[in-house]
């Protein structure tokens, strides 16, 4: 467990649930992101430059930033839409932003990615019963909202471990180079969900029977 | 407007978009990852590796010794089989002639049976193939373990080369400490770790000992149930590497086991919401592992069979005696372990303690058996005389039959009985080899002092250092006895398990889940009994028994200078230091030891060191000059073993002891140098570090250890005379064994006990827990007590804020000063902790007695 973990917590309107994810997920790739680096021969480099970009929620009172890129907000969308699918309508779940490192390791095993900071977002659904409550609900959000996203420009601002700067032909190890305009430090998005219930008697039984087997 | 002049100028463009101007853009130079050992991820593993490399003593031995192993197993296996189906045992045995054309004599390769008689034999029989399979699973486990292993450990090896910049030759001659002190000098290079900067030697310890913490607790606990009441045998305490490594795999590692990795707990196991139905889960994994154990029973029986048989036989063969040897048992190690000791740390520490341990349970031989084993030695080393004397004679003799093997038989037997036998010129003293045996294993229950020539003593601690014999049955009794164990008894503690796991885990930045106990802190777990009196906020389920917190911290203290305790820690060790500093010198001011009565008021140390001989005045003038000096006086401290030495006779144990201590008392008096400060302490011995290599510095920790252990004793000792002591030993059932010594300690028949020396300066032999001369000799220890330092007794009036230490022991009769926290927070309802719960709330008032753990 050699890495950092921040967890989140969000409660959140069913419909809401896409652009909370969105909002939390582009705000901490925007501080983990760098422009392309483009190598010299000396073993130096230029960073390329980064847009950002404002975004109006619309179900939330909300705007934040995010890096202008097309392609790494497909891919973020695309996450974020399964886990709104999979997720029932009042149910828990946590989505999780990984960064990791990759190791390079000789040729028996394959190379270890080691994650040096997770950011665990659990998600709450509610259910809410007229147009006034939602009303409500837009506004609170957006100022929970507001209160993470400085949370999370806190811990980013905290000198903590980073992997340090690759040299050319290291980069992909650190960083993800697949996207034309943006270099994100390497991510990967998980997500789980839990049913509110937790653990029914059920889920216990089953669960019981698949650990006594599983010797 | 021919020729318009004006500043503005046309820019030379240069198009090229991106990136514009080259030579003006911000260049960055990567520092790449030079080495590959930043943010490794999984420490635990990553530093158990590294001190088993360290202790292994480098890659090729290691090496060496695995596939040994792989190759012995193999031979285990194939020559059982071979023996069993191989071989003609009516040629060897000579019942069946064969037939030989050129001679008469009969070979080795006559008894072999040939190829396909033997295949056929094999393939005939079930059983050797079912074991022959068996094997061969296990074995090819072993193999891809060892091939895996040997490419983690590859890794490790670059490790120490590149990284630590040690080689594998000088390996096995650094230190762990040095090996440590590396890791923590890198980490700031390097970020191992990415949660802080710098690492601590507390933190890596955690990582490497972390399960082993959880089981040394348990055990303090008592938790594990190792300790049985059985009718025929009495108490007697079964615990197996069988046992260990199933309770290991429940706990720790197991499929569905509490720990989701190797360093966090399962979150549920940490909130207190469904304890119940986790202790059902438990509960129910603990009977299919049992019943697991049950079915693969037969084969962990034949493989210990087989194992035992192998690895020991030719041992007995050569040294029959090796079998009334003893050797700590697996019990033992939990019990004496400190928190955060590392493996060899351990060893080393009972491995001093064994010559006197051997020693101390010699005292016991029964006299009858004396009286037989002499005369079966006599008749059978008649024989053997006779024999010998006639194959001298004519060797012809060993030719007829058995000669041989009669012979060998009567040397075992005589070899046996001499075991029985006590040296004639040996005395005995089991009160001052107890209190060696005290110096180097640090723990021992209360009653122990003074009842050391009781019998009851001794069954108790054969529990911890029993005959190597008895190991070796139980080992092969445990397939068997592990799953009753299993299913019957660990069963019911299911919910205790869950509630100590969630009770005594914290969760340490860069560390992960950990024992609490392991943080040693003497404000959560300490003990008012042992010096953290004022201190603790603990309740009695969170004390650690036998003073295990102080002693440990103390132990992790001493043997790493250079760790940074938190402040109350700081506090409580340099508090303590002092004291025994000071103690130390008061002593040594006391030059004429024959001056002191047991009327005069002494101090503890002063006590300790003693002893009952006039060898006190030997070192206490050895000491005199050498208490001004420095490092340089070190020839001095030898001279003073020497010096000891002859004069010492059968006391030389004592007396070597007591010059170390002189050592390592000088030694700490120039640690401390002037500060109490334990800051000041850790800066003094690195310079001391400069001068002497860390190996040194390391055996005189040990010394430093055992007279801290010895002095912490002792306080406890006085301080709990006034109360009815808490005995953890057998917390089940009150000790009847102490409370009824007080006076027939004279008139009892054992000649032997009439050599105890009882000197005035050990009050324990006079007095006993029991009540009767208990305010008598409380009322000496105060005045010892507040005539060494200018004492406690008023300090303690003073104020809460003033020091604690041995405060007690200026009254005779003390409330203890124990917070009832009762025993969780939480959801403690239950009906099987109901009964717990009601004794210790009704304890409010009433001094800490027996603690019962149900």
């Amino acid at each position: 467990m050699n890495c950092r973990s921040e967890v989140l917590e969000v409660t959140v309107e069913a419909r809401q649930v896409e652009e909370a994810m969105l909002a939390l997920l582009h705000t901490i790739l925007l501080h983990r992101s760098t422009g392309k680096f483009h190598y010299k021969k000396e073993g130096t480099y230029s960073i390329g430059t980064v847009g950002t970009q404002d975004i109006d929620c619309d179900f939330i009172d909300f705007t934040f930033v995010r890096v202008s890129s097309e392609e790494l907000d497909r891919v973020i969308r695309k996450a974020v839409s399964e886990f709104k699918d999979a997720l029932s309508s009042d149910g828990m779940g946590q989505i999780s932003l990984e960064f990791y490192q990759k190791k390079k390791s000789r040729w028996p095993f394959s190379d270890e990615c080691i994650p040096w900071e997770v950011w665990s977002i659990k998600v709450n659904m509610v259910n809410l019963a007229n147009e006034q409550e939602r009303q409500i609900c837009r506004e609170k959000v957006g100022e929970k909202l507001g209160d993470k996203v400085i949370n999370v420009v806190e811990v980013i601002n905290r000198h903590e471990y980073l992997p340090k700067m690759p040299t050319q032909s290291e980069v992909d190890n650190v960083f993800d180079t697949s996207l034309k305009d943006v270099q994100p430090y390497l991510y990967k998005i998980t997500y789980q969900i839990t049913d509110s219930l937790g653990t029914s008697v059920s889920t216990t039984m089953r669960r019981l029977i698949k650990d006594t087997l599983a010797l | 407007m021919a020729h318009f002049e004006t500043e503005y100028q046309r820019l030379e463009a240069s198009y090229s978009d991106s990136p514009p101007g080259e030579e003006n853009l911000l260049m960055h130079v990567p520092e790449g990852s030079k080495s590959q050992w930043h943010h490794i991820e999984n420490l635990d593993l990553f530093f158990q590796r590294v001190y088993n490399l360290h202790q292994k003593n480098g890659f090729t031995c290691m090496l060496l010794g695995e596939i040994f192993e792989l190759v012995q197993l193999l031979f285990v296996v194939g020559f059982t089989v071979f023996l069993a189906n191989c071989v003609d045992y009516d040629v060897l045995f000579a019942n069946k002639f064969v037939n030989h054309t050129d001679s008469s004599k009969v070979t080795l390769p006559d008894a072999i049976l040939p190829m396909d008689v033997c295949s056929a034999h094999i393939r005939d029989n079930t059983f050797v193939i079912f074991l022959l399979i068996i094997s061969g699973v296990f074995w090819l486990h072993r193999l891809v373990k060892f091939l895996y292993n040997v490419c983690c450990y590859w890794e490790i090896r670059s490790f120490y080369i590149n990284a630590l910049k040690m080689t594998m030759s000088e390996l096995p001659y650094v230190t762990w400490q040095e090996v440590q002190a590396r890791i923590i000098e890198i980490q700031k290079e390097h970020q191992i770790c990415i949660h802080k900067k710098e690492l601590t030697e507390l933190d890596i310890y955690h990582r490497i000992l972390r399960f082993k913490n959880y089981m040394v607790a348990m055990v303090n606990k008592s938790l594990l149930p190792v300790r049985f009441r059985l009718p025929a045998l009495g108490d007697s305490v079964f615990y197996t590497r069988g046992l260990k490594y199933n309770f290991e795999l429940i706990f720790f590692w197991g499929p569905g086991s509490l720990f989701e990795n190797e360093w966090s707990l399962k979150p549920e196991y940490k909130r207190g919401g469904n304890r119940l139905e986790l202790a059902d889960r438990l509960a129910s994994r603990i009977l299919w592992i049992g019943v697991a154990n049950l079915l693969l029973c037969p084969v962990i029986l034949v493989w210990q069979i087989l194992y035992a048989f192998f690895s020991y036989t030719e041992v007995i063969k050569r040294e029959p005696g090796s079998l009334g040897a003893r050797c700590w048992s697996l019990y033992g190690r939990c019990y004496l372990r400190h928190f955060n000791e590392l493996d060899h740390e351990l060893m080393s520490r009972l491995s001093k303690g064994y010559k006197a341990a051997s020693k101390y349970m010699n005292c016991f031989l029964s006299p009858l058996l004396t009286v037989v084993a002499k005369n079966v030695a006599f008749f059978a080393g008649s024989l053997l005389a006779v024999l010998i004397a006639l194959t001298i004679y004519d060797e012809d003799v060993l030719a007829v039959e058995h000669v041989l093997s009669s012979i060998t038989l009567l040397g075992v037997c005589i070899t046996v009985c001499r075991s029985f036998i006590p040296d004639k010129h040996m005395v005995f003293c089991p009160e001052q080899l107890l209190r060696v045996i005290l110096a180097h294993i640090h723990y021992m229950p209360d009653h122990w002092q003074g009842n050391a020539h009781r019998y009851e003593t001794r069954d108790q601690f054969s529990q911890l250092f029993q005959y190597k014999a008895v190991f070796i049955l139980e080992e092969l009794l445990s397939p068997v006895v592990t799953p009753i164990i299993l299913i019957f008894c660990l069963r019911r503690k299911s919910l205790e398990i869950i509630d100590f796991f969630r009770n005594f885990t914290v969760e340490v930045v860069g560390v992960g889940d950990t024992c609490s106990f392991a943080q040693m802190d003497v404000r959560q777990h300490g003990h008012p009994a042992w010096m953290s009196e004022g201190k603790t906020e603990a309740s009695i389920y969170q004390q650690a028994e036998d003073g295990k917190t102080e002693l440990s911290l103390m132990h992790f203290a001493i043997t790493n200078p250079h760790w940074q305790p938190p402040r109350e820690t700081t506090h409580f060790i340099s508090q303590l230091k002092e004291r025994v500093h000071r103690e130390a010198a008061g002593a040594s001011s006391d030059t004429h030891p024959l001056s002191l009565s047991e009327s005069e008021p002494r101090s503890l140390v002063a006590n300790i060191l003693a002893g009952p001989s006039t060898l006190a005045s030997v070192h206490f003038a050895c000491d005199s000059s050498l208490t001004n000096s420095g490092v340089p006086e070190m020839p001095g401290g030898a001279a003073a073993l020497r010096s000891l030495s002859p004069i010492s006779g059968s006391l030389h144990l004592r007396g070597s002891l007591s010059a170390a201590h002189r050592a390592s008392g000088f030694t700490g008096r120039t640690m401390t140098g002037s500060g109490t400060d334990a800051r000041t302490v850790s800066s003094g011995s690195s310079a001391w570090e400069g001068q002497l290599t860390s190996l040194v510095l390391s055996e005189y920790a040990s010394t430093e250890m055992s007279i801290h252990a010895l002095y912490m004793h002792e306080l406890h000792k006085q301080q709990s005379r006034g109360d009815l002591s808490r005995h953890t030993w057998h917390r089940q059932e009150s000790d009847e064994s102490s409370d009824s010594i007080p006076d027939e300690v004279r008139s009892e028949p054992n000649a032997r006990s009439r050599h105890v020396p009882r000197s005035h300066t050990f009050p324990t032999t006079l007095t006993s827990p029991g009540a009767g001369s208990a305010s008598a000799a409380s009322g000496t220890a105060a005045g010892r007590d507040g005539a060494g330092p200018q004492s406690s007794s008023q300090r303690r009036h003073s104020g809460p804020a003033a020091d604690p230490f041995g405060a007690g022991a200026a009254k005779v009769v003390r409330t203890p000063l124990v917070p009832m926290g009762g025993w969780a927070e939480d959801g403690k309802a239950s009906s099987r902790h109901q009964e717990p719960l009601q004794e210790e709330t009704s304890e409010d008032e009433l001094p800490p007695h027996i603690q019962k753990v149900t």
